[in-house]
């Protein structure tokens, strides 16, 4: 009977680092391997404070996970500007510093004896000393961090994580600091794994370095694997099993060295075949917005505002020794549809990189509102009004098309961790009124049928109507569109442009790159010609067409 | 002074063999993308290889050699035709495709210690001489680490330079897309990347091996290593990987003159945390 109860044990503690792990990998797309490290710092923070300074519970276990957040947060630093592979090394380079500290600094944390002795966790004078007393605060602590990781998931902070994973540019397109969030998540994710450490080191009362290796790891990512990335009840499953089913091996008569081997091999094994096999685990990620829960209130999208003229002067930027952009000034103007033209390579993207800060100019400036948009990140300049589309869409394309929406309105409480934690009641009725907004974009594109639908699943048509859509949600009134109606065909384009005059005429402020001159003559009021990153005219669209020496530009 | 030099010496010595797990590792990552963790379990299995044919068979070690350089080579193939390419078709994403290699890193790994045991394998080697040059001192194992980088880093330049396929990585390794469009059979190209970083691979595995011995665990630190070499020397750098190498061992072992020997792997890895801080395209990439 201890024997089942202390697997429970296990597996509450475990959950904990499954769920944890997952908003990482799973939510967030950060691919850390340090979360062993996380679980090992929290475990000897606890043992060194509750042994040496004899402190009573819950102190040693606040004390671990400050600790732990900070080293998470250390993690991170590096890998902020840089992501993928270097966020790899880096956080196994934690975890090998992590063993090294555990092992070498022998005065702290025993050395290779590692630390035994542990106090065990003392509540209302009665000690936690066998797995049935224990059990129950292991419950209550694992449902708490449950908690805690279902606020950040079920939030529109979790939904901005997972638009971090799908595409990083696009989230910061969406306004969205992806800076903070990853600094947010890592140090939620040790500070959660840390609490695990924390009661392990309490109920086992013996801690060495070899309880916090690389193995440790991938068998949690192997319960995360096997539950489902991106859905926080799937590692709870994955936790359970993984936990027990290994137990049974216990049964039969095997070495213990020999049978912890054979463990391993199978979580090898199983990580493999689920992603063969059955890559979304068992329990997929799900949507977390419903369309049918909007309510029937539908704020108008082209409401009028009086938006002004963005302007950049001088700008100018090299590659190397190419010049993409020289001397280049341009002035759009509140109310109309300037279109940008010119051969490939002219500079028309560089340009929109420019205006909206995803590249610093080498010189020149941008000014919106008197205001000069220097050094300014690409969210700082989204939530100051001015967006852009991508040529090459870069959708959320595993969020649903009404997520990839909602995901981009502005000034969403639900985006800061204090609101979600401490006053979900309003992030709830916000993310109330903003699924009518969004339903509201999706209306005016006329992609609400398509709501519920992963992004992945639309037609190529579908797709850039939902892009024009993501950026009309960042409620910008300086909207850049990097070739909205590109390999379109003649009647969806026809359909389409009403939508760019609809907005210019409620006085937004509008910018086109477009190669198909009909689309230009049609759409655009006044037309910019690019060659070579710098401006050769502008003028009508009637005019520029007509002048001989830009067609013959054009067209060589 | 004495003492600056001898560590100088071990420093290049062991920068060599950093070299060689960076540029190996580089290779396979510069030119497939794949993050191949289970590089050092196959590390282990050439070792592994080689102990078997010396020290089961009693064949000389220049047969042990050659037999770890084969398994390398074959597990290499293999790990790329069964395990990468399936993923590879299935159009799964990078982090994916890591993963998978982590398992396999995993099963390699306990598959080894279930059917050869735990305990430290040894080699029946020739007997040591030592060589002085001046106040410092190598072993005939620490030349050949040493004569190994230099003959590979010739041999694989050599390859990449002349032949056909060796210019076809290189093309591959500067520009996937451009490559894929000029025509080049770009999985062909990853198994016989896959298969010759595996077989360099091995020769430090065997070296080690003779060295200081062998365990189903040692693949992690060359992983690790030959990682943090590419990293610090910059991605998609040969160069750069051995000169990252390089950098570690010298660094590792010049650290040693001030700070105790048990701190000494730690080190490399603030030299990369530095790195990744201040200079994350890597020492010395000489493009983006």
């Amino acid at each position: 009977m201890d024997y089942i109860l202390h697997v429970l044990v296990m597996v509450a503690l475990f959950a904990i680092l499954a769920t944890s792990f997952n908003l990482l990998i799973g939510y967030s797309g950060l691919f850390a391997l340090s979360h062993a490290a996380f679980f090992g710092i929290g475990a000897y923070a606890t043992a060194i404070v509750a042994l040496k300074l004899g402190l009573p519970f819950p102190i040693p276990l606040l004390m671990g996970l400050a600790v732990t957040a900070v080293a998470g947060v250390v993690v991170a630093l590096p890998a902020l500007r840089i992501s993928g592979d270097y966020l790899v090394i880096v956080s196994l380079a934690l975890q090998v510093i992590v063993i090294a500290v555990m092992l070498n600094w022998t005065g702290l944390t025993g050395g290779t004896d590692g630390i035994r002795g542990i106090p065990r966790i003392q509540i209302l004078g009665a000690s936690l000393d066998t797995a049935a007393k224990f059990l129950p605060l292991a419950v209550i602590v694992a449902a708490l961090c449950y908690w805690g990781s279902w606020r950040v998931g079920a939030s529109p902070f979790g939904r901005a994580l997972k638009a971090m994973r799908e595409n990083e540019a696009a989230a910061q397109a969406a306004g969205k600091n992806i800076v903070a969030m990853k600094l947010a998540v890592f140090a939620i994710a040790a500070a959660l794994a840390s609490v695990a450490g924390s009661l392990y080191a309490q109920y086992v009362t013996f801690i060495s370095a070899d309880s916090f290796t690389l193995e440790l790891t991938i068998y949690v990512l192997a319960m995360v694997i096997l539950g489902g990335t991106g859905n926080l009840a799937g590692s709870l499953v994955g936790a359970a099993l993984l936990v027990v089913l290994p137990e049974l091996l216990k049964f039969v008569d095997l070495p213990p060295d020999i049978a912890d081997k054979l463990r391993q091999l199978f979580y090898g094994v199983l990580l493999i075949v689920m992603l063969r096999l059955r890559p979304q685990g068992l329990l997929p990620e799900s949507a977390s917005a419903h369309h049918y829960l909007a309510p029937a209130v539908r704020p108008r999208v082209d409401r009028p505002i009086a938006a002004a003229a963005l302007e950049g002067r001088g700008l100018e930027k090299r590659f190397g020794g190419i010049v993409a952009v020289s001397k280049l000034d341009l002035a759009l103007a509140p109310g109309r549809i300037t279109g940008l033209i010119g051969p490939n390579g002219a500079g028309k993207t560089t340009a929109f990189n420019l205006l909206t800060g995803f590249i610093e100019p080498d010189a020149g400036e941008v000014a919106y509102r008197g205001r000069l948009l220097k050094g300014l990140k690409p969210h700082r300049i989204v939530r100051l009004g001015i967006a852009r589309s991508f040529q090459d869409l870069k959708l959320f394309t595993r969020l649903t098309v009404l997520e990839n929406v909602l995901v981009a309105l502005p000034r969403q409480r639900g985006d800061h961790l204090a609101y979600v934690y401490f006053t979900p009641w309003a992030v709830a009725s916000e993310e109330r009124a903003n699924l009518g907004r969004a339903m509201a974009i999706l209306e005016f594109v006329g992609l609400q049928q398509r709501a519920a639908e992963p992004a992945a699943d639309l037609s190529y048509a579908e797709e850039k109507l939902l892009a024009v859509a993501r950026l009309l949600a960042t409620d910008a009134e300086v909207l850049l569109f990097d070739e909205p109606l590109s390999g379109l065909a003649p009647n969806t384009l026809r359909e389409m442009q009403p939508i760019f005059r609809r907005l210019a005429d409620s006085g937004r402020t509008l910018a086109i790159i477009e190669h198909n001159l009909d689309v230009i003559r049609e759409l655009c009021d006044t037309a910019v010609f690019l060659d070579e990153g710098r401006k050769l005219a502008q003028d009508t669209p009637e005019r520029l067409m007509q002048d001989p020496v830009l067609a013959e530009r054009y067209f060589k | 002074m004495d003492l600056v030099l001898q560590l100088l010496v071990n420093g290049l010595v062991n920068g060599s063999h950093y070299a060689l797990l960076g540029l190996s590792f580089g290779l396979i990552f510069g030119t497939t993308r794949i993050t191949h963790f289970a590089y050092g379990s196959l590390y282990a299995l050439s070792a592994y290889a080689c102990w078997w044919v010396t020290a089961k068979l009693g064949l000389p070690l220049v047969a042990g050699f050659a037999a770890g350089i084969a398994a390398g080579a074959a597990a290499g193939l293999l790990s790329y035709g069964l395990l990468y390419r399936p993923f590879e078709r299935a159009g799964s994403p990078p982090l994916v495709i890591l993963i998978a290699s982590l398992g396999l890193f995993i099963v390699v790994e306990n598959a080894i210690g279930i059917v050869f045991g735990t305990d430290t394998k040894v080699v029946p080697s020739p007997p040591a001489s030592l060589f002085l040059v001046g106040p410092a001192a190598f072993t005939s194992v620490q030349l050949a680490q040493l004569g190994a980088l230099v003959v590979i880093v010739l041999g694989l330049w050599l390859f990449l330079s002349q032949t056909r396929f060796g210019r076809a990585v290189r093309a591959q390794t500067d520009n996937p897309e451009m490559a894929t469009i000029i025509g080049i059979d770009t999985v062909r190209l990853s198994a016989l990347v896959f298969a010759l970083g595996s077989a360099i691979a091995a020769v430090p595995a065997c070296l080690i091996l003779v060295k200081d011995g062998g365990t189903a665990y040692m693949g992690f630190l060359a992983v690790f290593m030959g990682f943090v070499a590419v990293v610090v020397g910059g991605i998609g750098s040969l160069r750069g990987a051995v000169a990252g190498g390089y950098a570690l061992g010298l660094v590792e072992s010049l650290g040693l003159w001030k700070i105790p020997s048990e701190w000494q792997s730690t080190i490399a890895f603030v030299v990369l945390f530095m790195v990744l801080l201040f200079r994350p395209q890597g020492l010395f990439a000489g493009r983006q």
